[in-house]
């Protein structure tokens, strides 16, 4: 037995030291958010919105690429490098910005815990604010980095997906068709499947994830000789995510979309339309891990976000400093985490509906945060020889016009009726 | 005398001898090889392309720029080696505060204009980092400037003296054209200095590294985080890095090089004094969660038979460390640890008093191989400042101080 459990050690540790940031960001990446957008997709359009993706697996990559690389050279920030090369008041503006999109995440974040717990019969009055303290004192009280070994464990939860969308028994030859055939031309035209598409690019490409990655690289002390290993980190993260994001789709298409569920009101729909189909064991996965998801990303949104926005303005931060040291820091945490919750404590709040606008707004904003990354990206001051490929160009330029394209179309069909 | 902010003199309107609109304010530089705090010319942005204007020839500054020069004798050019522009250098940049000891960032510089012998002079007073400095320059353009000025009068200022600001400049050679040093950071204490390292990014804290002068450097590494130490090492050169970890405590030296790369360990070693790499080594060799590995083998040892006077003309000629001789250690001649007498004690006797006389009952020691735990075990048993660490033979080999023990159990909190 207690060769077991060293054996088992050794092999953690092992997990531990190879997992970098990349990996990281890539669980957090499948937040709340994530579920609640993908799970939607599959319900509504069923494989319709499987072809994205490839090209948001290829584009994910880049981005997360790029950050990686502009932290790991400059060793700063990107809110810092946006301030130094662009100026105060396009930093103030991007931040405010910053601000607003995550808040919506982080209520997105607190209506996951409050609807997976809902599925063990538990109330979101005595849960939600529960968790916020939880959350808060995390950070506060200095046990950040611990609580993100547990979590980081626990986010093995995410192949539970894996498991459930195997057990719901889906269509797999049509699902890999969909995967590499585009939908028929009109579904473009559908201002609910436009509002789909740029809800999964947005919470599967997340603006903040950009500044979480790129700090993280950072706080690692990642340097341009160890690149290379972040470079692998980075690229099995990302299609991690997204293979994971493959699951919940096709799971909730072969369940909720074939059975005529298209409209998932909160994860109760979701799961109680699992549970006839694949059993007990997937239903309480399903809450188990979006209740570790929702709380994971709950408690570094708000940290994240604190941190870009006072290294951006040049407040003082750090969760090293106490409250009165870094008053900014912990009162712009604080207020994210208790606005967040108290949301979700208003009654008769639409869970998913609010957390799929949530992942909307963030496809909306990504591309202003895109084409700052690539202007630092390809400044030879800033990046020297490790400015980026022609490819790399390409790759980005493209989804920030993509995106920026979607945007239009779907104001579009909402003039035109 | 009146102030003005530097983000109201970029992009300012300029005025030549007619009076006609030339161009606008591109940059304010200064040449620190001349001044530190002058502005020294102006870069203008005309029609025709930026040019350069000295700032002598400025006749006026409120409401826009006025020169004695016609525009058509500025010198064309954008030579600007040798000067430190204050928008592209300092505006948004990160700073050394060394007076409030931590890296700031730099909201708006405040210039001061005085008068001397008729001339205009502008000279950098102070670098805000507070709210000012930043309301100023969201709301520039957009509030009508009276308003603006308004308000910005009740805001309290929060600046930082120009003789307070170090400079940070990754670039080696323009680090030496603007006389960049950090003669004022080194004042600081050590851990200090190491507590604004940790906030610079990584090409900054070698820039900071490189223009430390060895000892300070020295005293500053030994108190970083061992993890930004090993990659403040490791991108020094390697005489740089050996030279700096000569002036180190050689256990912290020690524990510093045994977490690099073995490699990079050897390189740091060859480039050290033959003296100082034979103490190294034999320190490396030593396990690191034992006794030997945290001991110190600069320490101060007196003959048995000796006097209190031998002991006080020994501790005028130590080199090492001051925090090793709370207590001077006796040995005989074969290097055998013999006794401990406390620095308190040696100071109330008469020189003439035998220190065997003085001595502290019972004599504790640890062996070279006894494990870490045990060692913090002994300090907190018998209260010590100092343990003597000794070999098989009970030969003195080094010395634990209180100080690394405390690193140690806050290593593991």
């Amino acid at each position: 037995m207690a060769r077991f459990w060293k054996r088992w050690k050794v092999r953690i540790l092992l997990f531990f030291a190879v997992v970098g940031p990349g990996f990281i960001t890539a669980n957090v990446d499948n937040d709340a958010g994530g579920i609640w957008t993908y799970s939607a997709a599959g319900a509504q359009f069923g494989h319709m919105l499987l072809w994205t993706m490839i090209p948001i697996t290829v584009a994910l990559i880049v981005v997360q690429e790029i950050c990686a690389r502009m932290g790991a050279v400059t060793g700063k920030g990107l809110s810092d490098l946006i301030r130094e090369e662009f100026g105060f008041r396009v930093t103030c503006l991007m931040m405010i910005g910053l601000v607003i999109v995550n808040f919506g995440n982080v209520v997105t974040e607190f209506a996951g815990i409050a609807g997976s717990l809902q599925l063990f019969g538990l109330n979101k009055y005595y849960t939600v604010p529960v968790c916020a303290v939880i959350v808060w004192l995390i950070v506060v009280k200095g046990q950040y980095k611990t609580v993100e070994k547990v979590f980081l464990t626990a986010s093995f939860f995410y192949v539970t997906y894996i498991i459930a969308g195997v057990l719901a028994k889906p269509a797999w030859l049509e699902a890999l068709e969909a995967t590499v055939v585009l939908p028929r031309k009109e579904m473009f035209l559908h201002q609910d499947y436009l509002y789909m598409v740029i809800g999964v690019v947005g919470t599967t490409i997340a603006p903040w994830m950009q500044f979480y990655l790129q700090a993280s690289v950072v706080e690692k002390g990642v340097t341009r000789r160890q690149y290379k290993a972040s470079q692998l980190d980075v690229i099995a993260g990302c299609i991690f995510t997204d293979v994971v994001a493959w699951f919940i789709i096709v799971a909730c298409a072969a369940t909720l979309y074939v059975h005529g569920y298209h409209n998932i009101a909160d994860a109760k729909d979701a799961a109680q339309a699992l549970r006839p189909l694949a059993g007990d064991y997937a239903y309480i996965l399903f809450a188990v891990g979006l209740f570790n998801a929702s709380l994971f990303a709950a408690s570094i949104l708000p940290l994240s976000t604190a941190y870009a926005v006072c290294e951006g303005l040049g407040f003082e931060s750090g969760v090293g400093k106490k409250f009165g040291e870094a008053p900014v820091f912990y009162w712009l945490y604080t207020i994210l985490i208790v606005a967040g919750a108290g949301v979700i404590l208003m009654p008769n709040i639409p869970l998913v509906k609010i957390s799929i606008l949530s992942q909307v707004i963030n496809g909306v904003v990504l591309p202003f945060v895109l084409v700052f990354m690539l202007l630092l990206v390809n400044k030879p001051s800033v990046m020297g020889e490790y400015v980026n490929s022609r490819l790399y160009n390409v790759v980005a330029w493209a989804t920030t016009v993509i995106m920026v394209g979607l945007t239009i179309a779907w104001f579009w069909t909402l003039r035109s009726g | 005398m009146a102030t003005f902010a530097l983000t109201e003199l970029l992009g300012a309107p300029v005025f030549d001898t007619g009076g006609s609109r030339c161009g606008r304010v591109r940059e304010l530089a200064l040449v620190p090889q001349e001044d530190r705090a002058r502005v020294a010319v102006l870069i203008i942005r005309t029609s025709t392309g930026d040019h350069l204007l000295p700032f002598v020839s400025v006749t006026s500054i409120n409401g826009g720029i006025r020169t004695d020069v016609p525009a058509a004798n500025w010198a064309k050019g954008d030579g600007t080696e040798g000067m430190l522009l204050l928008g592209r250098d300092l505006l948004d940049q990160q700073v050394i505060d060394v007076f409030g000891r931590k890296v700031v960032r730099v909201n708006d510089l405040d210039l001061l204009q005085e008068s001397v012998a008729n001339h205009i002079v502008l000279k950098v007073g102070s670098v805000d980092v507070g709210p000012r400095g930043a309301v100023r320059r969201l709301l520039k353009g957009i509030v009508p400037l009276v308003a603006l000025r308004a308000l910005l009068r009740q805001i309290p200022p929060r600046s930082i003296p120009w003789d307070f600001v170090d400079l940070i400049e990754t670039d080696p050679a323009r680090r030496v054209k603007l006389k960049i040093s950090h003669d004022r950071l080194a004042k600081l204490h050590p851990a200090d200095i190491a507590d604004i390292v940790e906030d610079l990014a990584p090409d900054e804290r070698e820039a900071v590294f490189e223009t430390l002068n060895e000892e300070v450097a020295a005293g500053a590494l030994e108190e970083v985080d061992p993890k930004v130490q090993k990659a403040i090492v490791e991108s020094l050169d390697s005489d740089r890095a050996a030279d700096i970890v000569e002036e180190m405590e050689p256990d912290a030296a020690a524990d510093l090089l045994a977490d690099l790369p073995e490699e990079r360990t050897s390189e740091i070693l060859l480039e050290m004094q033959p003296q100082e790499r034979k103490e190294m080594v034999e320190l490396l060799e030593f396990k690191e969660n034992t006794a030997a590995g945290r001991m110190n083998t600069e320490f101060l040892a007196v003959h048995v038979a000796g006097s209190v006077h031998d002991a006080v003309e020994a501790l005028r000629h130590f080199e090492g460390g001051v925090e090793t001789v709370s207590t001077v250690y006796l040995v005989d001649s074969h290097g055998t640890l013999a006794g401990a007498v406390p620095l308190a004690k040696l100071v109330l006797a008469t020189p003439d008093t035998p220190l065997l006389a003085l001595t502290q009952e019972p004599l504790i020691s640890s062996h070279a191989g006894a494990r870490e735990k045990e060692v913090a075990e002994l300090f907190d048993k018998y209260n010590l400042m100092t343990l003597p660490v000794v070999d098989d033979n009970k030969k003195l080999t080094g010395v634990i101080t209180s100080d690394d023990i405390i690193s140690l159990l806050r290593a593991n909190l």
